[in-house]
Formats: C-alpha cells, sequence, structure tokens
C-alpha cells in the first residue's frame, strides 16, 4: 500500500502542493481529478522523486522515506517500487518496442537476458502489440507507444502504476485501445494512481476519486459519491465544466 | 609567376605531397584526440552550470572561437615556452609537432564542448526521466539512453568539425612544419610549378574530405537507423510532430560546429 503524509512542493514562491495525505490500498484504483495546475502532475512525480518534495513523508509497501532528508540510495528504492505512465509516453526512441520493455528489467533488475526477453514479449502481447516487438517507437501509433509504456510500467512489477494523463496526448480515435489496456490491468488488482479527464472511464475503474484544487485534496470519495453527490461547492462547478452532458442526466 | 603549365608535373607532384600526408593525419588524429577530451571538460561546467568554471569556459570558447587559427598556433608556440619557463618547464626543445597539436586540439575542444552540450541536450529529457522512473541510475540513464541518442546528433557537427581540421591544419606550414602544404611550397619553389603543385594539393584535400564526409554519413545513418526516414514520410507523418532530429540539426549544424 501507498501513504503519503502531509506532501508539500513549492516552485520559488508559488506552493504547488500544501500538505497532501493520500493513502491508497493494495489492489486499489484511484482517479484524481482537477482542473489544469492543480499540481495533480507534480504529486505524481513526487510518489517517485522525479520532483523531490520540501516535506513530507511517502511509504510505498515496507519503504518509508522522510522527503525532506532523502539519500540517493532511498529515491532509488522509491523508484524500484513505483513505475510511471507519461503523457507524452517518453519511450526509447533509440530501441524497440521490446527492447523498450527489456530495458530496466536487464539494467536495473538484473535479470538474465531469457528471461526478461520472455516476459516482455508476454506483456507486449498481451497489450496487443505482439506483431510490432521489433519496431522503433518512430513508427508507432501514439495509442501503439502508449501501450509501450504500459506495458513497461508492468514489466516491472512495481508495488503501484502512476499514469499521469495517459491519453490526452491522443488523438481522439486512438483513446479508446489505451483506455481498455488499462482497464483491464485495473481489473487484475494492479495497484494504480490515476491523472486523467476521461470521467466515464473514471467512474468506471476508480475505486476512489481524488478532487484536487489549488495543491491541496478538496474532495474525496467513491466515484459514487464525488460524480452524483459532490460536497464541495468546486468539485461540482468543476464537474459542470467538464462533463456538460451530467447535467442533462441530473 | 613560374614556369609554364604543365599537366605532367601534376601527377608526379601526387605521390611526392603523399609522403607527407602522415604527418597531416597525424596532426588530425592528435588534435582529434585532444578536441575530444577538452570539449569534455569544457563542456561539463556548462551543462552542469557549475558557477565559477562555467565562466572559465566561456572565456576558453570565446578565445578559441574568436581569435584566428594562425595567431593561436604563434601564441602556442612563442607563448608557451616563455609562460611556462619561469614555473621550471624547458620546452625550448620541444617537437614543432608538439605546440601544433595542443593549439589545434585546444582550438577542436572549442568546437567539440559545443558540439557535445548541443547535443546532449538535444536528447528528450522525458525519455531520462522515464528511465529515472523505472530505476535507473544517472550514469545508466546517461551511458544507455542519453548517449547513444546524443552521438547520433552529434555525427554531422563532427563530420564539419574534422573536416575544418583537416583543412585548418594546412597552417602548420607556417611554423615549418613538413607537412602536405609546407611540402607542395618546397615543390613549388624547387620546380617553379606552383600551379600544378597545388592543383596536386587541393585535389588531396578533397578526396579525404569527401572520403571523410561518406564515412560518417554511413555512420550517421546507422546511428539513426530508428529515425523514420524521408521517403516513409508520407505514411506517418503524424508521428513525427516530436523528436525529429533535423528540427534539432537546423539550430545546431552551423559552421564548425554550433553556435556560441
Ligand atoms: N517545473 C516547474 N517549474 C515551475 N512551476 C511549475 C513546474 N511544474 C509545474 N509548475 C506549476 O505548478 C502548478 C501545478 O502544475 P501541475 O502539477 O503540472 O498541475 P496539473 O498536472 O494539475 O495540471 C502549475 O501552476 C504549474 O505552472
Ligand atoms: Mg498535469
Amino acid at each position: 500500500m501507498i501513504e503519503l503524509k502531509k506532501i508539500s512542493k513549492s516552485f520559488g514562491r508559488h506552493r504547488v502542493l500544501q500538505d497532501i495525505s493520500l493513502s491508497v490500498k493494495t489492489g486499489e484504483v484511484v482517479v484524481i481529478l482537477g482542473p489544469s495546475g492543480s499540481g495533480k502532475t507534480t504529486l505524481l512525480r513526487c510518489v517517485n522523486y522525479l520532483e523531490k518534495p520540501a516535506s513530507g513523508e511517502i511509504a510505498v509497501g515496507d519503504f518509508k522515506m522522510d522527503c525532506a532528508q532523502a539519500k540517493r540510495g532511498d529515491i532509488l528504492r522509491l523508484r524500484r517500487k513505483t513505475a510511471m505512465v507519461f503523457q507524452q509516453y517518453n519511450l526509447f526512441r533509440h530501441k524497440t518496442a521490446l527492447e523498450n520493455v527489456m530495458e530496466a528489467l536487464l539494467v536495473v533488475k538484473k535479470m538474465p537476458a531469457a528471461e526478461a526477453r520472455s516476459r516482455s514479449v508476454a506483456l507486449l502481447e498481451k497489450v496487443g502489440l505482439g506483431g510490432k516487438l521489433d519496431e522503433y517507437p518512430s513508427r508507432l501509433s501514439g495509442g501503439q507507444q502508449q501501450r509501450v509504456g504500459i506495458a513497461r510500467a508492468l514489466a516491472l512489477e512495481p508495488e503501484v502504476i502512476l499514469f499521469d494523463e495517459p491519453t490526452s496526448a491522443l488523438d481522439p480515435e486512438l483513446v479508446g485501445e489505451v483506455l481498455e489496456v488499462i482497464r483491464d490491468i485495473a481489473r487484475e488488482g494492479i495497484t494504480m494512481i490515476v491523472v486523467t479527464h476521461e470521467m466515464g472511464f473514471a467512474r468506471d475503474v476508480a475505486n476512489r476519486v481524488v478532487f484536487m484544487d489549488g495543491g491541496v485534496v478538496v474532495e474525496e470519495g467513491t466515484p459514487d459519491d464525488v460524480f452524483q453527490h459532490p460536497k464541495e461547492e468546486r468539485t461540482k462547478q468543476f464537474l459542470r465544466r467538464i462533463t456538460p452532458e451530467a447535467n442533462w442526466v441530473i | 609567376m613560374g614556369a609554364p603549365f604543365e599537366i605532367g608535373y601534376v601527377f608526379s607532384f601526387l605521390p611526392k605531397l603523399l609522403e607527407t600526408l602522415g604527418v597531416t593525419l597525424l596532426i588530425v588524429a592528435g588534435s582529434l584526440l585532444t578536441g575530444i577530451v577538452a570539449g569534455f571538460l569544457v563542456a561539463l561546467p556548462r551543462m552542469y552550470k557549475i558557477p565559477v568554471l562555467r565562466t572559465l569556459s566561456g572565456l576558453y570558447l570565446s578565445f578559441f572561437r574568436g581569435t584566428p587559427i594562425l595567431i593561436q598556433l604563434f601564441l602556442f608556440y612563442y607563448g608557451l615556452p616563455e609562460l611556462l619557463k619561469p614555473l621550471g618547464f624547458d620546452l625550448s626543445r620541444a617537437p614543432v609537432l608538439f605546440f601544433v597539436i595542443l593549439a589545434y586540439g585546444l582550438h577542436t575542444g572549442a568546437y567539440a564542448a559545443e558540439m557535445i552540450r548541443a547535443s546532449v541536450e538535444a536528447v528528450d529529457r522525458g525519455q531520462v526521466e522515464a528511465a529515472y522512473a523505472s530505476g535507473m541510475t544517472s550514469y545508466q540513464a546517461f551511458s544507455r539512453i542519453v548517449l547513444p541518442q546524443a552521438l547520433a546528433i552529434a555525427v554531422p557537427v563532427f563530420s564539419n568539425l574534422v573536416i575544418a581540421l583537416l583543412k585548418d591544419t594546412s597552417l602548420a606550414f607556417t611554423l615549418g612544419v613538413m607537412e602536405m602544404t609546407g611540402k607542395a611550397q618546397t615543390l613549388g619553389t624547387l620546380t617553379q610549378h606552383f600551379f600544378e603543385t597545388y592543383i596536386a594539393l587541393a585535389l588531396i584535400y578533397l578526396v579525404i574530405s569527401f572520403t571523410l564526409e561518406k564515412v560518417l554519413l554511413a555512420a550517421e545513418y546507422r546511428l539513426k537507423r530508428h529515425e523514420v526516414r524521408e521517403e516513409k514520410v508520407g505514411r506517418s507523418f503524424k508521428l513525427r510532430r516530436k523528436g525529429s532530429y533535423r528540427a534539432v540539426l537546423a539550430d545546431i549544424d552551423a559552421g564548425k560546429g554550433g553556435r556560441l
């Protein structure tokens, strides 16, 4: 399980995260919603220390660390327990789909090549890319690249996968294939924290929804609580803005 | 203006000039090696924004890029022994080639530094983050993700740099080094067939430059085999929005190797 305690982060004088606490149980899928600039990306990036939090505590599984005094070794351990799927995919462009998935298995986990290969092939087949093993990212569509990104994250068997708007760089017709893959792995009980603007998807897969604004958690609860019966005015406003069709339903 | 033109001299001069090709290539190779080492040392403080060293790097770049190579040669040859004498180093017996290689090497280092910095910075930061996120150390991320791509980006600039260096070495004769241009001058004076010697000399430089360019182009092609090639653009132009090396090169491929 993941436990964030009082995470704070500033850029210059701008306090982007203000004492954020969040706990995620093993197998839980938490969706983070919030307007642009509310600090969602920064929060995810703090969880694997791509951003250095000013203060707070992060616990992942049996590993716990005080952000203010993290050593290099702590940061590596934390990163080896988490994985991230990026908005811009961030595939290694000089490596094929298969090599992208194998890379960290070989380099970080020191897995024998044959084993790394068979695991990577299996994962790429699972995300529907069994026929694209030897393609370079420049020859793959955005949706295919993002599915490689997901396979790369899964390969590491992390305690949690962090998704930062995994579909918002995609052409609309490619969003579905990626959401479907994420839905599949959510059903397998993999712990995930997902930032997304896909409301239908959020309602489907989330065990819990967290609404952030201005660097704080405004409201959290089951998808039903947050989508159908939001308590806070800011949440209501946001939902009206982002899902105009919701007005028709209610 | 010397003896009347006779094409036969061009051919008889070729082998004579080629006898000194070794010296020219020695200067090129020695300077490249020195230059790449110097380039790394100068590029690092600029990439990592290390306060004082960064300013020194800037001065180094300004000097070697802002003064003529001929003057740099003279400054090293006449000035260095004077500068080092009080420190107890006696360079009065050092071979001329030592000064020549040092001067060309440090000169090349200035261009190599910019080549290294621009190529490393051209590798998309997101990939480095992906490497970190999967648990790689910064050394692993650099050597496995950044370096191979930076090398590919650097090749065209490197190619310009080597060819510029090859041509610049023709000035070493001013210090009395018997490389190809020095030899050509001697042959010209001896036979009075100046035009023919310089035709032969130009031919040799041309052939070497051309070969280097083709070899390095092949290397570039190989290092970039992961990028979509031009002829496939029609099919997959949509995927090229981001990360095209060509866009980056348009930015850094100026003169011998990038902007100041
Ligand atoms: N590297 C950075 N430097 C300065 N400000 C940043 C940086 N990254 C994010 N910010 C600022 O922090 C705030 C939160 O950003 P972000 O976490 O990306 O929000 P979200 O993902 O919710 O849109 C924004 O105001 C953004 O401008
Ligand atoms: Mg964001």
